[in-house]
């Protein structure tokens, strides 16, 4: 199998200028597949449609930690509450600021054995699937190469 | 005695070679200046067009004390870094901070005057980006737990630190390299500096206390935050930082017998570097070595022999000659001059390479003026004296007068800005440059008062 048939196709995107706020309440609503709703990560697209970034949980994350506490050990000085604060202060950051822009991509006829190397050896929850123009058009998560495995093993004749 | 006579008798002619020299110099400082390309390549590639040119022998750039690399400042500096490089993951910096900021009791104004002292204290001893460094992250948290403006505790700590870095020989390069090139000891800058820098410290100290003591407040809920942080905590190492403290203690007592023992201060820290390592235990130096601020060092090396190019040809002593001229051979009135003009030149321009060209220069200046004094006659002479302390304070202090006057402020800057809070040019100058004037008015009338009229 290749990428092409386990991604999962895009369906909500972001635009670089988007909203800290409207990011987390765009990906509250978006569509996982079919069923389900709310995602932990969604690609950044530019004015013309081509991949500008990625923005995971772990970007708003680091985007709402103060910078000055990755230059030392501060966090046994932090407080309750600050968590909250900080993420109301950086509200207003957006998307072209919190993105991680060097995203690693696959070609959608790349096999999956690429996809699961690239996965552990970058540690990644998902990879968009470019088409021979470079758009995206899906993205293959972690546990869709695991279905892949679990059928293989799990199927006698591995279809 | 005219100057003439004593050119002739130690000739320089302006050939190809010394204005090879020149040109290599003056572009190599206008390009440092511009922060076009990075300082450390401009000076290495100035250097080798010394060797390369022949300007200099690469004997002479290696070996030759009056023209090459000085080796003393070289390895003072390599080895105090490495001495806080295997302290700092102690957690010791975290502590002290903390532990500042509860003192004050969260109290924003009394936290600021506590940091402004701990950084000046910090900065005599380390150099001043290491402890603006190692304070600033500290400062931002509590201003957040406080809700109170970064940008004033900032802007004190960058001045404070180039304040107190002045105080002894190793608080500043520049101080180390005047110590170096005028073969002044630790003790020297202790009587010296060290009572100037405490009655500066005190009217700084007043200033903060003119424009933020009634400003700044914190809510009581606010405090408690502060309050409740347990500086404990930031120890990860406890036995480490006994060992780290140890060997910092011992480097330290070594820095003020050095010149009884007839050691040079970098014999005495790399001691403590040495000493330290082995004592880390560490199985892999790799780490702390590579974390060795290169860049710096590469920019000294180069710049030493971009100078000792520029000394061989008689650049230099031209200069001193020219400086003479305007001061009518006045050793006060060339005292003035070289406190103010450093003081102002430092606070636009890196005091590092003002100083390395200013070192030979009053040295040169002093060989025309008293022609039949040598070695510490020479460099020790009662009238010279003052100038190396002016020299200093000049050039250390007048790092405060802008936003890029010294590596601390640049710091800072940085530093807030990715906190979000941007500082432009004009608001640290708004603080910084009143701050160098009277820190410098203060050092004026100092040195006039204890060298040319109390005279001790």
């Amino acid at each position: 199998m290749k990428a092409k048939d386990i991604m999962e196709p895009v369906r909500d995107s972001l635009s670089t200028d988007t909203t800290l706020k409207e990011t987390v309440n765009l990906m509250q609503v978006a569509r996982r597949n079919e069923s389900k709703v709310g995602v932990k990560g969604m690609i950044v697209l530019d004015d013309k449609g081509n991949l500008a970034g990625i923005v995971s949980i772990k970007d708003i994350l680091k985007a709402i930690i103060p910078s000055y506490m990755s230059l030392m050990e501060l966090g046994d000085f932090t407080w309750d509450g600050m968590l909250e604060e900080m993420a109301r202060k950086v509200a207003g950051k957006e998307v072209k600021d919190i993105m991680t822009r060097e995203v690693i991509t696959v070609d959608e006829d790349i096999p999956l054995m690429g996809c699961a190397d690239l996965v552990v050896k970058h540690n990644l929850q998902r990879i968009p699937v470019l088409n021979k123009d470079g758009k995206v058009i899906g993205i293959v998560y972690v546990r869709d190469l695991y279905y892949a495995i679990v059928k293989a093993l799990l199927e006698k004749d591995g279809k | 005695m005219t100057h003439e006579a004593v050119t002739a008798s130690q000739p320089f002619v302006m050939n190809t070679t010394f204005w090879t020299a020149t040109a290599i110099f003056i572009i190599a400082y206008a390009l440092i200046v511009s922060e076009k390309i990075h300082k450390t390549v401009v000076a290495i590639v100035g250097a080798s067009l010394m060797l390369v040119l022949k300007i200099l022998q690469q004997h002479e750039a290696f070996h030759v004390e009056e023209f090459g690399i000085d080796w003393n400042v070289i390895f003072l500096l390599i080895s105090m870094m490495i001495i806080i490089n295997l302290m700092r993951p102690t957690g010791f910096f975290e502590y002290i901070a903390i532990k500042s900021a509860k003192l004050g009791r969260g109290e924003p104004f009394r936290i600021m005057v506590i940091f402004a002292v701990v950084t000046a204290v910090l900065s005599a001893f380390l150099d001043n980006v290491t402890t603006v460094l190692l304070l600033a992250p500290v400062t931002l948290l509590i201003a957040n737990a406080l809700e109170v403006d970064a940008i004033p505790f900032l802007i004190a700590e960058a001045l404070a630190s180039n304040v107190g870095g002045t105080a002894t020989l190793i608080g500043d390069p520049p101080n180390i390299m005047i110590a170096s090139k005028a073969k002044l000891d630790f003790m020297d800058f202790i009587y010296n500096l060290t009572p100037a820098i405490i009655i500066i410290m005190v009217a700084f100290l007043f200033v903060l206390k003119l424009i933020f003591g009634k400003k700044l407040h914190a809510r009581p809920e606010l405090k408690q935050r502060v309050m409740e942080m347990n500086e404990r905590e930031a120890i990860k190492d406890p036995l480490m930082l006994k060992k780290s403290l140890f060997v910092l203690g011992m480097v330290l007592i070594g820095f003020v017998f050095h010149g009884k023992f007839n050691y040079q201060p970098a014999t005495v820290a790399l001691f403590g570097a040495g000493l330290l390592l082995l004592l880390s235990g560490t199985k892999e130096p790799h780490h702390v070595l590579a974390e060795v601020e290169w860049p710096t060092i590469f920019f000294f090396i180069g710049l030493f022999i971009i100078i000792g190019g520029v000394v061989k040809v008689g650049l230099i002593k031209w200069m001193s000659l020219k400086v003479l001229a305007i001061t009518h051979d006045n050793m006060f009135a060339t005292n003035m001059l070289i406190m103010w003009f450093s003081a102002f030149a430092s606070a636009f321009v890196d005091n590092i390479p003002y100083v390395a060209t200013m070192n030979p220069l009053l040295i040169d200046m002093a060989k025309v003026i008293w022609p039949h004094l040598h070695g510490t006659n020479l460099l020790h002479n009662p009238q010279l004296m003052p100038l190396w302390w002016s020299l200093s304070l000049g050039a250390c202090l007048g790092g405060n007068g802008t936003a890029i006057g010294a590596s601390a402020n640049v710091i800072v800057v940085g530093m807030a800005e990715r906190a979000g809070k941007k500082i432009s040019f004009l608001k640290f100058m708004a603080y910084g440059m009143p701050v160098m004037i009277l820190t410098v008015l203060i050092s004026t009338i100092y040195v006039w008062l204890r060298y040319y009229v109390l005279k001790i």
